[in-house]
């Protein structure tokens, strides 16, 4: 497609709201790379005067962001890969199977999307509680699993839709059976929707504070998130420990990202028909 | 390779509408049986229910000497070529052709020989390699039917497969399918809803309409001797034309009324008794009278206004009206075709009407062809 001509309104725009956003992430940036003497003179928006690793390095030595780090991944992984093996598999059943209320089923996961989650805080407490599932991960997994399954199944569910029921119908004539189908004729199919839908996922538990903060007390358990409150200070802001945690914090859904970014292809299902 | 039998088959779906009423048909083996109608006559579910991807609300289906009401799709030992093709997007052409047979796990030297062999049928060996997305609509076609082919079924069951091709494509592609079933033999269920595939394909065309059979025969059965007015109206292209009078026959004379017209049909074959009818008559049996000079030659039945010509280079369409009724009139006659083609909107051309093709109805609904 060749590009549109682009007034100059709209570069000054673009620009303005690039800025805008960009402008917070290279505070931290540069705030990381900064001594907290340097932030104490109150030299907050200069370029650092000497340039330091030594934030992060003190971040993961005496942080124990390390051990967050591995909590966050131990969380997120499993949870992603839940929501995708379930979503998916209810996606190929709400949009390609007959059975008696369906529609039902569609409309409950998609109520469930609408729900606040404020009203949620108190009940998930409890329920947590009363299945032994406080404080440890499995609770925080099983949580975010129920938690996105409403819109993970809702999205997969559109998505399968377009895929074309004479494929899947071949495949029935072939001699597959129904777990067959999914596994070798709707998953491939799927990939540009998994590689989405895993994205958005894993941002969105990597990101989690308030989960995780009512669902797990033990220090050694907390995900990066909560972590990073520890590393506020006792008496005095440590904005410059801070701002390296939030920047490392930030790069594992970047490279989820760059990584997943190419399976994004549209029309994956192009040429199976006419 | 078998025979197919349906036998008295009905089918309701889950919202009470019934699809198919009554349905029966019995196809000998290595038949090329075609399922013909308007769209929303129930042809296609027929179809996916002989493939088994609808289930039967009453009735029996048997192919070769099982009764296969109850089994899985992929124990009919049938193969399934769909309209848009449904050729798995991720696999490439020898994995889409191979698909099946490996889930039979059938042995790999032989998918490999089948494969082989299909493709070499075909001429799409050099298209192997390639993902469907990189295949013409033509080639597409002919992966969907070589994975059927690979499968040797007994019944090949077709989904209006040229329907997503282009005009030349197409008769290139039905003159293939039909060398297609010489050299393979097997049992062919086709449907379509285009008459001309039906006519030139068909061994045997089953007429489906609103969910009943309205007649099975043979192309030219059909076309010579139409069960009813549908099926007249149907087969044949263009359509044939239908007038609806009355016969009054009286003092040793045949006249049909109809609009302002009078037919005298004293010396033709007509119901023995007077009442109301339709005149069914094919495009080719009304002739405009060739000219001698300036006059007309031969008896003159009636006088179409000419409304429109449509030239095809070997033959004429006339558009014309009779009395109020608009009428197709088609010759391919030397003689007849020069009258057509000098004719201008507006013209009376005196013609004949030809008595040995003549065809009667009731003047009922369903408009049952009237023998005698």
């Amino acid at each position: 497609m060749e590009a549109k001509k682009r007034g100059p309104v709209y570069w000054f725009f673009a620009t303005l709201l690039t800025l805008v956003w960009i402008l917070p992430i290279l505070a931290s940036l540069m705030t990381s790379l900064k001594t907290a003497d340097e932030l104490s003179r109150g030299k907050f928006w200069t370029l650092p005067e000497t340039l330091t690793l030594g934030n992060y390095v003190e971040v993961f030595v005496t942080g124990g962001f390390s051990k967050y780090f591995l909590n966050s991944l131990l969380i997120t992984i499993p949870s992603v890969l839940c929501i995708l093996f379930f979503s998916s598999l209810n996606g190929y059943a709400l949009s390609k199977m007959r059975f008696p209320g369906r529609q039902q089923l569609l409309l409950g996961f998609v109520g469930g999307m609408l729900l606040p989650f404020q009203i949620l805080l108190i009940p998930v407490f409890y329920l947590s509680n009363l299945l032994g599932t406080y404080d440890t991960r499995l609770g925080v997994i099983l949580f975010h699993t129920a938690f996105q399954l409403g819109f993970s199944s809702f999205f997969m569910r559109n998505f399968i839709k377009t895929v074309p029921d004479g494929i899947i119908e071949a495949a029935r004539i072939d001699g597959c059976s129904e777990w067959r189908i999914y596994r070798t004729i709707v998953l491939p199919v799927l990939k540009p929707a998994l590689a989405a839908l895993a994205t958005l996922l894993f941002t969105w538990i990597w990101n989690d504070f308030l989960w995780a903060l009512i669902l797990i007390q033990d220090d050694s358990l907390k995900p990066i998130t909560s972590g990073l409150q520890n590393l506020k200070g006792q008496w005095i802001a440590s904005y410059h420990l801070q701002s390296a945690g939030a920047i490392l914090a930030a790069i594992p859904p970047v490279l989820i990202f760059a990584f997943l970014q190419k399976h994004f292809i549209k029309g994956l299902t192009m040429g199976s028909s006419k | 390779m078998a025979r197919l039998s349906i036998r008295n088959l009905n089918k309701v779906y889950d919202n009470k509408v019934s699809v198919l009423k009554d349905v029966s048909i019995e196809a000998k083996d290595g038949e090329f049986l075609v399922l013909v109608g308007p769209s929303g006559c129930g042809k296609s579910t027929l179809l996916r229910i002989i493939a088994g991807l609808e289930d039967i609300t009453s009735g029996e289906l048997w192919i070769g000497d099982r009764q296969v009401n109850n089994l899985p799709p992929a124990q009919r030992n049938i193969a399934m070529v769909f309209q848009d093709y449904a050729l798995y997007p991720h696999m490439s052409v020898a994995e889409n052709l191979s698909f099946g047979l490996r889930i039979q796990k059938v042995d790999s030297k032989e998918i490999t020989e089948r494969v082989t062999t299909a493709s070499r049928m075909l001429d799409i060996e050099h298209l192997l390699e390639r993902k469907p997305a990189q295949l013409s609509g033509g080639q597409r076609q002919r992966v969907a039917i070589g994975r059927a082919i690979v499968r040797k079924p007994d019944i090949y069951l077709f989904d209006e497969p040229l329907s997503n091709l282009d005009a030349q494509l197409r008769s290139q592609t039905r003159i293939e399918l039909a060398a297609l079933h010489q050299k393979v033999g097997s049992t062919v269920v086709y449907v379509t809803h285009d008459q001309v595939e039906a006519m030139t394909l068909a061994d045997r065309i089953v007429v489906l309409n609103k969910g009943h059979i309205q007649q099975i025969g043979t192309p030219l059965e059909l076309y010579h001797q139409p069960a009813n007015r549908f099926v007249a109206g149907f087969i044949g292209n263009p359509s044939m034309n239908f007038f609806d009078g009355e016969l009054e026959i009286a003092e040793g004379k045949k006249l049909f009324h109809f609009e302002d017209q009078c037919l005298d049909f004293t010396s033709a074959p007509t119901p023995p008794q007077s009442g109301r009818y339709v005149l069914g008559l094919r495009p080719e049996a009304i002739k405009v009278l060739a000219r001698d000079g300036r006059e007309a030659v031969g008896s003159v039945d009636l006088k179409p206004t000419v409304l429109l010509l449509e030239p095809h280079g070997h033959e004429v369409h006339l558009v014309a009206k009779i009395g109020k009724q608009q009428a197709i009139i088609r010759s391919a006659n030397p003689k007849r075709l020069q009258v057509m083609e000098s004719a201008k909107p507006g013209d009376a051309l005196p013609s004949t009407i030809d008595r040995s093709s003549l065809h009667w109805f009731e003047s009922s609904e369903q408009g049952h062809k009237i023998s005698f």
